[in-house]
C-alpha cells in the first residue's frame, strides 16, 4: 500500500475518534464552567478548572442519592440475572427435556421485546402488586427484560464446555446441581464476568422503566435524575453537564479496564 | 399560635376523624430550588394536622413533569392517592370526574363556604353542574419586559397591538430578539397561542367554539393563527424557537438579548431571581383585532381533587384539612414562604405581606384589565385535542403548515373528541 | 437426567420472565380488544383499536420514521465501522485495542445523556455545532437541526449512529481477524491493492456479520426511545415521531389504554417478524 493511502486511512481512523470523543469533551468542558460563563464563547478553555459544579449537583441537588439508587437497582438486577440465566442457559444448553425446542423459542421471543410496548401492561401490575414507588418495582421487571439476551448468551457459553467434563462429574456420584457449581461455573468464569458488566451496563443505562415506576426523588437513579435536571435546572448547563458526567464516567472508566470482557460480551451470538 | 390558627379556621374539626385515619397527598410542591414551596407545604401540614381530629396526611411528593401522568396511571390500577393537587383543571378535570374517579366536594364547599372560589373558578374545577375540586394558587398571562432596552431605544409601553408591533419591529432593526420564545418543550405555544387567540376572537367568539357549534375554521380563530404563524415569519422569535427550551428562552431573555417575552406568572421567581442583570417590567398584551377588549387569561394553577373510594372519615379530614390550607393565615403562608399567590389574595395583601414588588405589578396589571377572561387552551381542550394541538402549533409557528390546515386539522380532532364524550363544558 | 431437574434450572428465569414479560405481552393483547376511557376500562370493541390505524396519519409517520431509521443506520454507521475495522485490522495490537476502545466509549454512555449532550451541540442559539460552522466563516450552513423537520430526523440520527458505530467496529473487528490470513496474501501475489483485497475479500467473508448487524440495527431502530423522549419529544411536528413515542403519548398523556396496547401489539408483531426472518436467515447459511 502506498504511503499516502496509509496516510489517509490514518486519517479516517482520527476523525472518527474525534467523532466519538469530541462530545465528551464538550461535557467534560461545560461540566467545569460557571452559569456566568453561558454567552461567552463555548470553547473557551476551562480554566481554572473548579468542581464547584460536580459538588453543587452531588450535594445540592440529590445526586448522590441519585448514584446510589442507580448503583443499588444495577447491582440486584445484576446479580438476580447471575442467579437466573447461568442455570437456564446450563439447561438448553446440556439437558434434554420436553418442551425445550418451545420454550427456547419463548425466551428468544422475549430477545426483541420493547419496553415501551409491555409498560401499558406492567405498570397495572405493579400497581396490584404494590411495586410502585418501589426499586422492586424496577429491579424485578428489568431482570426479567434482560432475561431472553442472557440466556441466549449463557446457552452459547455453556455449549462450549465439553460434556465429557460432565459426565465424568455426574458418574462420580455428584448431583447435576453439584456438577454446575463445581465444574461448569469455574470454566464460564469469562462468560459470566462478561454477564455481569453488560447486565450492569444496561440497567445502569435504563431510562423508561425507572422513570414510569418511581416517584419520589430520593429512589430514583441517576438517568432519571439526568434528565430531569434539563427542566429543573433550565439553563444550568454546568450543572446538568456535571451531573451527566457523573452519570457516564463510572461507566466508561470500567469498560476501559474490563474492555476484553465487555466486547466479547455484547458480541456472543454475533460471530459465531 | 396552633391555637390561633385552630380558631381561625373555625374549628371546623372533622368529627369522624380518628387517630388511624390517614389521608394520603400527592403534589408538586418541590422541596429546594428558588421557587420552591415544599417547605410552606410541610409548615402547613404542621399547621393543619391538629384540628383534623386525629388524622394524619402522608405527604408524596411528585414533580410537576410527573404527576399528571402518574396520576392517571393511579387512577386506572384503582390506587388514586385520597387527595391531589395536580394540573390542569376543567377539561382534564371533568375527564376523571365523569369517569367516577372523583368525590364530589359540593356540600364541603357549603359547609366551608369557600366563596373565596367565584363563579370563575367554580366553573373551571366542575362537571356536569357539580364541584370537584378546589382550587389554590392562581396564575396569568403577561409580557415580561427588560425597562433598561425599551429605554435606551425610545420604545414606550405599548398600548395598542400597532404599537406592539411598531416596537417590535424597533428592536429588531437594533439586532434586538423581540420577543424570547422557546417551544422545544411543545406545551409554551399553546400559552401563547391562547392568549393570542383570546386578544384576536374575544370571549364570545372562543365560546361559540369550545362550547357551541361554531367549527375552529372560522375567521377570527383563522386571523389568530394567522397573527402568531406572522410573528415568527417576521422574526420577532429568536432563531430555531422550535428547538430552544423554555426554560433557555427565559434565560436569553435574562441575559438582554430579548426585549420581552410572553408568559405566565408562575415563573416570576426565577425571573426576579435573574432580573440581578436586567431591570424588569411587566404590561398586558394589548388586544389584537379591532373591538375585542383587553384582557388575560387568568387560571388556577393546580387544584386539590379527592379521591371517591375514599372512605368518608378521610373525605372529611380531607376537606378539614383543605379548609384549613385555603385559611387566611395559611394564605398569608403561601405568600411569604411559598412564592405563589393564592385565590382571594388582594393587591392589599401582597404588599402587606411582602410580596416582590414585580409580583405586585403583574398582578395589578392584570387586575386592571376589564373583567374578560380567555380561555387557556390547555385547561379547555381535553388531553387527545391536546396532543394535536402541540404538533400541530410546531408545525404552525415553523411555517410548515397555513393556518387553515392548522385549524382543520384541530377541527378533526375537535370532533373526534365530542363523538366519544370528551367535551367539557362549565 | 430427568425433565424435572432441567425445569428446576429453568424455574427462576422462566417465573421472572412470564410474570414481568410474557403475562404483560398476553395483557396488552387483551387491552387492545377493548375500548378505554381515562384508564378505565370500557366495552369490548373488537378490532376496532386496530381499525383506527387506517386513518391514523401519526402512526404511519411514525412507521415510516422508523423505516428511514433503519436504512440510515445501515447507510452510515454500519458502512463507517466496516471501513475502520478494514483499516484497523493491519494495525498493530496497541492501534486496535485503544481505538476500538475509543469507538466504542459513546455505547457506553445512557442514550439519555447523549441526548441531552447533543441537544446542546444542535441548540440553535447556544448549541456548539451553530458556534463552530460560523467561526469557520460558514455562517450560511448554520440551522436549527432538531427544531426543523427537513433535518431533524437526520440530525438525530447522526446520535445514533454515534452511540452505534463503534459497536459495528468491534463485531466486524473480530470477523475480520477470523478470516484465514492466506487469502490476503494469495491476493498480493496476483497483485491486488489494498481497496480490491477490502471489495473481493473482506465484504463478502462479513456477510453474516453484515447480516447479523443489519437486522440488530433494524430492531433496535423499532425499539428506540429514550433518545427521541429527551430531545424532541417526536417534534416539530411530527417530524421524529416514531412508534414507541406515538405508544408513550396515546397510553400516558392522552389515556387511551386500548389503542396504545393496539399500537403496542403492531410493534411486537413487526420486531417479533423481523427477529424471525433474521433467525432463519442466520441458520441458513
Amino acid at each position: 500500500m502506498s504511503k499516502t493511502s496509509r496516510h489517509i486511512q490514518t486519517l479516517v481512523l482520527i476523525l472518527f475518534a474525534a467523532y466519538a470523543l469530541a462530545p465528551v469533551y464538550l461535557v467534560l468542558l461545560a461540566s467545569m464552567r460557571s452559569e456566568a460563563d453561558l454567552f461567552s464563547g463555548p470553547l473557551a478553555l476551562p480554566w481554572p478548572i473548579n468542581i464547584d459544579n460536580f459538588l453543587r449537583v452531588w450535594r445540592e441537588s440529590g445526586f448522590a442519592a441519585y448514584f446510589f439508587n442507580s448503583l443499588k437497582i444495577s447491582a440486584a438486577v445484576t446479580v438476580l440475572v447471575l442467579l437466573s440465566a447461568p442455570l437456564a442457559g446450563f439447561a438448553f444448553a446440556k439437558m434434554r427435556f420436553a418442551g425445550r425446542e418451545g420454550l427456547f423459542a419463548l425466551f428468544l421471543a422475549g430477545l426483541v421485546v420493547p419496553a415501551p410496548s409491555v409498560i401499558v401492561a406492567l405498570y397495572g401490575n405493579l400497581q396490584t402488586l404494590g411495586l410502585i414507588d418501589n426499586q422492586i418495582g424496577v429491579i424485578l421487571p428489568q431482570a426479567a427484560l434482560l432475561m431472553p439476551f442472557s440466556v441466549f448468551m449463557m446457552r452459547t457459553v455453556m455449549q462450549e464446555i465439553p460434556d465429557e467434563l460432565i459426565e465424568a462429574s455426574t458418574m462420580d456420584g455428584a448431583t447435576l446441581f453439584g456438577t454446575f457449581i463445581r465444574i461448569v461455573v469455574p470454566i464460564a468464569r469469562p462468560g459470566l464476568m462478561s454477564l455481569t458488566l453488560i447486565v450492569f451496563l444496561f440497567s445502569w443505562q435504563e431510562y423508561l422503566l425507572p422513570l414510569v415506576v418511581l416517584q419520589t426523588e430520593t429512589l430514583k437513579p441517576i438517568t432519571v435524575g439526568a434528565a430531569s435536571l434539563q427542566g429543573r435546572y433550565g439553563v444550568d448547563y454546568g450543572g446538568i453537564a456535571a451531573a451527566g458526567l457523573i452519570a457516564f464516567a463510572p461507566i466508561v472508566v470500567l469498560f476501559l479496564i474490563m474492555q476484553r470482557s465487555f466486547v466479547r460480551g455484547l458480541s456472543a451470538g454475533a460471530v459465531k | 399560635m396552633k391555637t390561633i390558627l385552630a380558631l381561625a379556621t373555625g374549628l371546623t374539626v372533622a368529627s369522624t376523624a380518628t387517630a388511624e385515619t390517614i389521608v394520603t397527598q400527592w403534589d408538586q410542591f418541590a422541596q429546594s430550588g428558588i421557587s420552591a414551596a415544599g417547605p410552606a407545604m410541610d409548615e402547613l401540614i404542621a399547621t393543619c394536622q391538629p384540628s383534623l381530629g386525629g388524622a394524619t396526611i402522608l405527604r408524596t411528593i411528585a414533580p410537576s413533569i410527573g404527576i399528571r401522568d402518574s396520576y392517571r396511571l393511579a387512577v386506572s390500577a384503582g390506587k388514586t392517592p385520597d387527595l391531589a393537587y395536580t394540573w390542569p383543571a376543567a377539561s382534564v378535570l371533568a375527564g376523571y370526574a365523569r369517569v367516577g374517579a372523583l368525590a364530589l366536594l359540593d356540600s364541603y364547599y357549603e359547609q366551608y363556604g369557600w366563596d373565596h372560589v367565584n363563579d370563575f373558578y367554580r366553573g373551571r374545577n366542575s362537571h356536569d353542574g357539580h364541584l370537584y375540586a378546589l382550587p389554590m394558587e392562581q396564575d396569568l398571562m403577561g409580557v415580561y419586559y427588560n425597562k433598561a432596552l425599551f429605554a435606551e431605544h425610545g420604545v414606550e409601553l405599548p398600548t395598542t397591538y400597532a404599537e406592539f408591533q411598531a416596537a417590535a419591529e424597533t428592536f429588531k432593526a437594533a439586532g434586538i430578539i423581540p420577543v424570547s420564545f422557546g417551544n422545544r418543550d411543545r406545551w409554551p405555544a399553546t400559552n401563547t397561542f391562547s392568549l393570542i387567540l383570546g386578544l384576536t376572537a374575544g370571549l364570545e367568539a372562543e365560546q361559540a367554539v369550545l362550547f357551541g357549534d361554531e367549527p375552529w375554521t372560522n375567521p377570527a380563530f383563522k386571523q389568530a393563527a394567522e397573527t402568531f404563524q406572522a410573528w415568527a415569519n417576521d422574526e420577532y422569535f429568536p432563531r430555531g424557537f422550535n428547538g430552544v427550551g423554555y426554560d433557555e428562552a427565559n434565560a436569553l431573555f435574562l441575559s438582554g438579548r430579548a426585549a420581552m417575552t410572553i408568559t405566565g406568572t408562575w415563573v416570576l421567581q426565577d425571573m426576579i431571581r435573574g432580573a440581578e442583570r436586567i431591570d424588569l417590567g411587566v404590561f398586558m398584551l394589548p388586544p389584537i383585532a379591532d373591538g375585542v377588549p383587553a384582557g388575560t387569561m387568568w387560571g388556577e394553577g393546580s387544584q386539590w381533587q379527592m379521591s371517591a373510594s375514599a372512605d368518608q372519615a378521610v373525605k372529611d379530614a380531607a376537606a378539614a384539612y383543605l379548609d384549613c390550607l385555603t385559611s387566611d393565615a395559611s394564605r398569608q403562608v403561601w405568600v411569604e414562604k411559598g412564592h405563589t399567590v393564592p385565590i382571594g389574595t388582594t393587591p392589599d395583601e401582597l404588599a402587606e405581606w411582602g410580596a416582590d414588588p414585580i409580583v405586585q405589578e403583574f398582578f395589578a396589571a392584570g387586575l386592571a384589565t376589564p373583567d374578560s377572561n380567555f380561555y387557556d387552551l390547555h385547561t379547555t381542550l381535553p388531553e387527545s385535542v391536546t396532543q394535536v394541538l402541540y404538533p400541530e402549533l410546531q408545525r404552525l409557528v415553523g411555517g410548515e403548515v397555513t393556518a387553515d390546515e392548522f385549524l382543520a386539522a384541530m377541527q378533526a380532532s375537535w370532533e373526534t373528541a365530542i363523538a366519544n364524550g370528551e367535551r367539557w363544558i362549565p | 437426567m430427568s425433565d424435572r431437574t432441567a425445569y428446576i434450572f429453568l424455574l427462576p428465569a422462566l417465573v421472572l420472565y412470564v410474570a414481568f414479560v410474557a403475562l404483560p405481552i398476553a395483557q396488552v393483547v387483551g387491552y387492545s380488544l377493548f375500548e378505554w376511557d381515562q384508564g378505565i376500562i370500557g366495552d369490548f370493541a373488537g378490532l376496532s383499536n386496530f381499525e383506527r390505524m387506517g386513518g391514523d396519519t401519526v402512526f404511519w409517520a411514525a412507521l415510516s420514521h422508523n423505516a428511514i431509521w433503519v436504512v440510515l443506520t445501515l447507510a452510515f454507521p454500519l458502512m463507517a465501522g466496516l471501513l475502520l475495522a478494514a483499516i484497523l485490522a493491519e494495525r498493530n495490537q496497541h492501534v486496535i485495542r485503544w481505538m476500538s476502545a475509543i469507538y466504542f466509549i459513546p455505547r457506553t454512555i445512557p442514550l439519555v445523556v447523549a441526548g441531552i449532550i447533543w441537544g446542546w451541540i444542535y441548540n440553535p442559539i447556544f448549541g456548539l455545532l451553530n458556534y463552530m460552522l460560523e467561526s469557520v466563516g460558514l455562517g450560511g450552513w448554520t440551522g436549527a437541526w432538531l427544531a426543523q423537520s427537513e433535518t431533524a430526523l437526520l440530525s438525530l440520527n447522526v446520535v445514533g449512529a454515534w452511540t452505534f458505530f463503534g459497536f459495528c467496529v468491534v463485531i466486524y473487528l473480530a470477523a475480520i481477524q477470523s478470516i484465514d490470513p492466506s487469502l490476503y496474501e494469495a491476493a498480493e501475489i496476483d497483485g491486488a491493492g489494498w481497496g480490491r483485497k477490502f471489495r473481493d475479500i473482506t465484504v463478502p467473508l462479513l456477510k453474516n456479520s453484515t447480516l447479523f448487524l443489519g437486522l440488530y440495527a433494524a430492531i433496535e431502530a423499532m425499539r428506540f426511545f429514550d433518545l427521541v423522549w429527551v430531545t424532541t419529544q417526536g417534534g416539530p411536528g411530527y417530524a421524529t415521531e416514531v412508534l414507541t413515542t406515538h405508544i408513550y403519548k396515546t397510553f400516558f398523556l392522552v389515556g387511551d389504554f386500548g389503542y396504545a396496547a393496539a399500537l403496542s401489539v403492531v410493534l411486537l408483531a413487526i420486531v417479533l417478524a423481523i427477529s424471525s426472518i433474521s433467525y432463519f436467515l442466520l441458520r441458513a447459511k
